[in-house]
């Protein structure tokens, strides 16, 4: 069944506004700079439609920092499930990763796909703000490849 | 009837009423990124964000009250629709003027901000129940002003009808300019009444989280935002209809001259919210109580005045 008007609209708008959040799972504040750095008017996200949100509830796209400790396990799950779907992740950084450095530590529980399913991952120490913007722009086009490849099966 | 359901449903109401709401989000949003010295969203911008939140999952929290949560937006944009409905767009006269729909529509722009605090007060959020109690707050000190200093030109004009008091100042054009202080209340109160900065406390991201709106997701947040962006147009057409009555007679022409107003109006709160940071509730509520009101209370006392030399 093909996807009917309405349907190709909302795919269109979900490509169209990116609304993140930005969570710090445990990270050393490096990402987090860059994250609020990429938010500031030299690099005009706006450009995109994208637009931080200060609650869950709002957003679409998760934004992570940091290697997940064990203090921040439970919050971050909560936070996930707090978003309404269709919500996607990208963790920025490599202890977002992998756990970087901080990895096999006795508190850290390990990168953010430990804990919730990751849709991009973004390396770097700390990622550069130009980065942030690709990943979200990556996202945004697997997202787009992934509808279309949708609507061609259905059919 | 079907004339009325046209109106109602069509032009001017929703339709009309919902993409002129879209365009000027659009506007705010690009003229506000112009004067920071960046490009700025796309033109289809608030047209995507609205259909993406269309189509998102719709969520109410368990602590929430499920009849009136998923209930208020609709509350609030039927409340900002009916308003526009009668004010005055290519004519002199609204489409159903009668004595006394000032104080009507002035009225219907409070549920919008009642809907806002029931919200906020039902979600179940701790935070969206500060945002609340701030959207309360602010009510209380901007709607004072905000009520004299829309009331004080209809003194004047000695009608409570919006469309007498357009075709008084239409027939009396210098007599705009005796009411530019109350213009200057009306525009820095009507801030507060679409929760913009520098009085956009109940809102707050920083502090608050999204303040009122926290728990609201998906199709219901889709519903608040496009009331709150078809309240900025019928704020900006209510203010362009008491303080620029220019018309010139012909229907087409006074459309293109309101649509030129309200994007005048929108210039001059875009300005507001570029050149402003948000105050301290307390600020707010002292700045409103100690300057606002008795501006407006002058402006009251020069019309009387002016009412007695001039009758």
């Amino acid at each position: 069944m093909a996807k009917n008007l309405i349907e190709k609209a909302i795919d269109w708008g979900r490509r169209k506004s990116p609304w993140i959040i930005h969570f710090n799972a445990g990270a050393c504040n490096g990402c987090d700079i860059e994250v609020v750095d990429a938010l500031t008017p030299r690099y005009d996200v706006e450009r995109f439609g994208i637009l931080q949100q200060g609650t869950p509830r709002h957003a679409d796209v998760l934004v992570c920092t940091g290697a997940v400790t064990l203090q921040t396990k439970d919050r971050l799950k909560q936070i996930y499930e707090q978003m309404p779907e269709p919500k996607f992740v990208i963790a920025v950084g490599t202890c977002a990763c992998t756990g970087g450095v901080f990895d096999g530590c006795y508190c850290v529980n390990g990168g953010i796909d430990s804990v919730i399913p990751v849709d991009v991952y973004l390396p770097g120490c700390a990622a550069r703000p130009e980065a942030i913007i690709d990943a979200v722009n990556k996202l945004l086009a697997s997202l787009e490849e992934q509808q279309k490849s949708e609507e061609n099966t259905d059919e | 009837m079907l004339m009325a359901l046209f109106h109602i449903l069509i032009f001017p109401g929703l339709l009309f009423l919902g993409v002129y709401g879209l365009i000027m989000a659009y506007l705010d949003r690009k003229i506000y990124a112009r004067l920071q010295n960046r490009q700025g969203p796309p033109w289809f911008q608030p047209l995507a964000d609205f259909l993406k939140l269309l189509g998102k999952e719709t969520i109410v929290p368990e602590l929430a009250n499920k009849k009136a949560f998923p209930f208020l937006p609709v509350l609030a944009l039927a409340a900002v629709t009916t308003a526009y409905l009668y004010i005055p767009l290519w004519s002199m006269s609204s489409l159903y003027p009668f004595e006394g729909d000032l104080i009507v529509i002035l009225y219907l722009l409070t549920l919008p901000t009642l809907c806002f605090f029931l919200g906020g007060w039902y979600s179940g959020s701790v935070y969206a129940v500060l945002g609340s109690v701030r959207v309360i707050t602010q009510l209380f000190s901007y709607e004072v002003p905000l009520f004299m200093a829309l009331l004080t030109p209809a003194l004047l004009a000695n009608t409570w009808s919006l469309s007498g008091i357009t075709q008084y100042y239409a027939a009396h054009p210098l007599y705009i300019l005796i009411n530019i202080p109350a213009f200057i209340v009306a525009v820095i109160a009507c801030q507060g009444k679409l929760e913009r900065v520098p009085f956009d406390l109940p809102e707050a991201e920083t502090e608050l989280a999204g303040g009122t709106f926290v728990e609201y997701g998906g199709r219901l947040y889709a519903i608040f935002k496009m009331a709150i962006d078809c309240e900025l147009v019928v704020v900006a057409s209510l203010i362009a209809a008491v303080f620029l009555p220019f018309y010139t007679g012909n229907p087409w022409a006074d459309f293109g001259l309101y649509i030129v107003k309200t994007i005048v109006i929108l210039f001059i709160f875009a300005l507001f919210r570029t050149i402003m940071a948000r105050i301290r509730i307390e600020q707010m509520v002292a700045f409103c109580w100690k300057y606002l009101v008795p501006l407006a209370l002058i402006q009251l006392i020069v019309n009387l005045l002016l009412k007695g030399v001039l009758a």
